[in-house]
């Protein structure tokens, strides 16, 4: 007999009384279908998890809420538009604006002998995607990382009080993008200092684990030092009704690295032919320019997309999510970063950006 | 409640409001928020399916079905009209939790929005009559809904898993 239809197959999965018994029988017989079949259910086992909405909604509730859209001249659909404007913090913008942000760096600490190999005056993205994130080794892999300073990220009392810990302007928004309502909360976090210091010996290793051997390191390099500044910074943030942030204005001196002697390109140029980077990132961070003063915003491809825009004569990336729900811009200007992002458009974070005060 | 209280012209209200919804509102909340992720959003749209119900003349007896079959249609509207549909996890944390795990949640965040990115660029009738066999209509039922032969709705559903899963997995492999 004829195979049963897929879709009989898939009856089979969740209501095997729906299907004939000769269905049953020919398919508990044939090997075709019964591949057919385990694959029927894991697609729906799939689906289900994917699917799965656990939701024990307040009917009470539910029925005074309608009873007044029905009475009252507010109708519920009126009010749904605002309600969907939330979004969690942790989402991938913010990720990036994070990255930034644990990235951002005071140039104070400059020591004499220390060169600066980065000192931000551009932002460019570098696409990464979240398996080469997960599979990038750890710079503990290639040395000894030392963290010198933390961030300390915690509440403000406002925004004259994150201006007086951060030593920053606080970027005042002009007008607020439609949803976004009310004051800000503040953020403040203080400058985070790092030191990296490379050990041939332990990137050796480390290749040798993943069964590359080391490209020799130029002279100098190891034992050399590379120190780097994040912070101070600060972040404006727009709160809906739930406590999910609407938009985030957030503001951070620039990034900045220093090496004790090793030069910005040698430095850089061995870094990409270590074992673990994928080739098209390393040729994107190739392209950087040799003075140093761009710093790449790692971007995850599979969320999000870039693009070139400018905010007020300097140029800024503009960062949106592929489903279109969430948007960003970062730019450089005079050593500080700016990022505005949110549930919002890239005409509207551009907006925002460029209406700043 | 008011309901009958307030009579307002061209706008009727009928009378088995009440009971229809409190029958009906766990399921429709549900079918939903199968598709939207978020009971909030979710129960936003069963506001919405209610109020055109209460002014609609649907026939009682009809009325699970049509309020199953209205609820995954809205909730897919408003994953495909907007662009700022996004999340709002129950779990969503208040502004302390800023910094320190940006990564660790982005992950399940960011599954949530796959499935319903995935779910927005099914064919709607696949679309529907997945969430409606997931929110646990049978076949007859989804059949009646989407006015389809028992034997098409498996494989209908059946399409749009496989779809489903091939969705979910090129993200997975993409990244």
């Amino acid at each position: 007999m004829r195979h049963p239809t897929e879709g009989t197959l898939r009856r089979l999965v969740d209501e095997p009384a729906g299907v004939a018994d000769t269905d049953r029988e020919h398919v508990a017989g044939c090997p075709v279908c019964l591949s057919g079949l385990a694959a029927a259910r894991d697609d729906a086992a799939l689906a289900g998890a994917a699917l799965t909405a656990e939701v024990a909604p307040d009917v009470d509730a539910g029925w005074r809420r309608l009873s007044q859209a029905v009475d009252g001249s507010r109708t519920v659909t009126a009010a749904a538009p605002r309600r969907r404007w939330r979004t969690a913090l942790r989402s991938p913008v913010i990720a990036a604006v994070g990255v930034v942000a644990l990235l951002t760096g005071a140039g104070a600490a400059a020591a004499a002998d220390w060169l600066p190999i980065f000192r931000t005056e551009r932002i460019a993205p570098v696409t990464l995607t979240q398996a080469d994130l997960v599979a990038l080794p750890d710079l503990s892999a290639y040395g000894d990382v030392k963290i010198t300073s933390k961030p300390n990220v915690r509440r403000a009392g406002g925004a004259s009080a994150a201006a007086e810990i951060t030593g920053l302007g606080v970027p005042r928004v002009g007008k607020l993008p439609r949803g976004v309502v009310g004051e800000p909360a503040y953020q403040v976090g203080d400058r985070v200092t790092a030191e990296f210091t490379f050990s041939a010996a332990k990137a050796a290793k480390t290749a040798e684990a993943a069964g590359r051997s080391l490209p020799a390191p130029p002279p100098g390099l190891d034992g050399s030092q590379f120190r780097l500044s994040a912070g101070p910074g600060l972040a404006a943030v727009w709160l809906e009704a739930r406590g999910v942030p609407a938009m985030i204005v957030a503001r951070a001196t620039a990034p900045t690295a220093y090496s004790s002697g090793v030069p910005f390109e040698t430095a850089r140029d061995y870094l990409l032919s270590l074992p673990g980077l994928p080739e098209d990132v390393a040729a994107q961070l190739r392209s950087f320019t040799g003075d140093g003063r761009t710093l790449p915003l790692p971007v995850n491809a599979g969320y999000l997309t870039s693009s070139a825009a400018e905010v007020n004569g300097k140029p800024a990336t503009v960062l949106t999510s592929r489903d279109g729900l969430l948007a960003g811009v970062v730019w450089a200007d005079a050593g500080v970063v700016t990022a505005v992002a949110g549930s919002l458009s890239a005409d509207e974070v551009l907006s925002v950006a460029r209406e700043l005060r | 409640m008011a309901l009958s209280g307030t009579p307002r012209p061209g706008q009727a209200v009928r009378a088995d409001l009440e009971e229809v919804f409190r029958a009906a509102y766990a399921r429709v909340v549900g079918v939903a928020a199968r598709v939207l992720g978020s009971r909030d959003e979710a129960e936003d749209v069963a506001q919405e399916v209610f109020l055109t119900f209460g002014r609609s003349s649907v026939p009682a007896t009809e009325a699970p079905g049509w309020l199953s079959v209205a609820a995954a249609h809205t909730a897919l509207n408003h994953l495909r009209s907007g662009r700022r549909r996004a999340s709002r996890e129950e779990s969503a944390g208040g502004p302390d939790t800023v910094c320190p795990d940006v990564a660790d949640a982005v992950v399940t965040l960011d599954e949530r929005r796959r499935v319903r990115a995935a779910l927005a660029r099914l064919p709607r009738k696949q679309a529907v009559a997945l969430v409606l066999r997931h929110s646990g209509l049978s076949y007859a039922e989804v059949a009646a809904a989407l006015d389809l032969s028992p034997g098409s709705v498996g494989t209908t559903v059946r399409r749009a898993e496989s779809a489903l899963r091939e969705e979910l997995n090129r993200h997975a492999s993409s990244d």
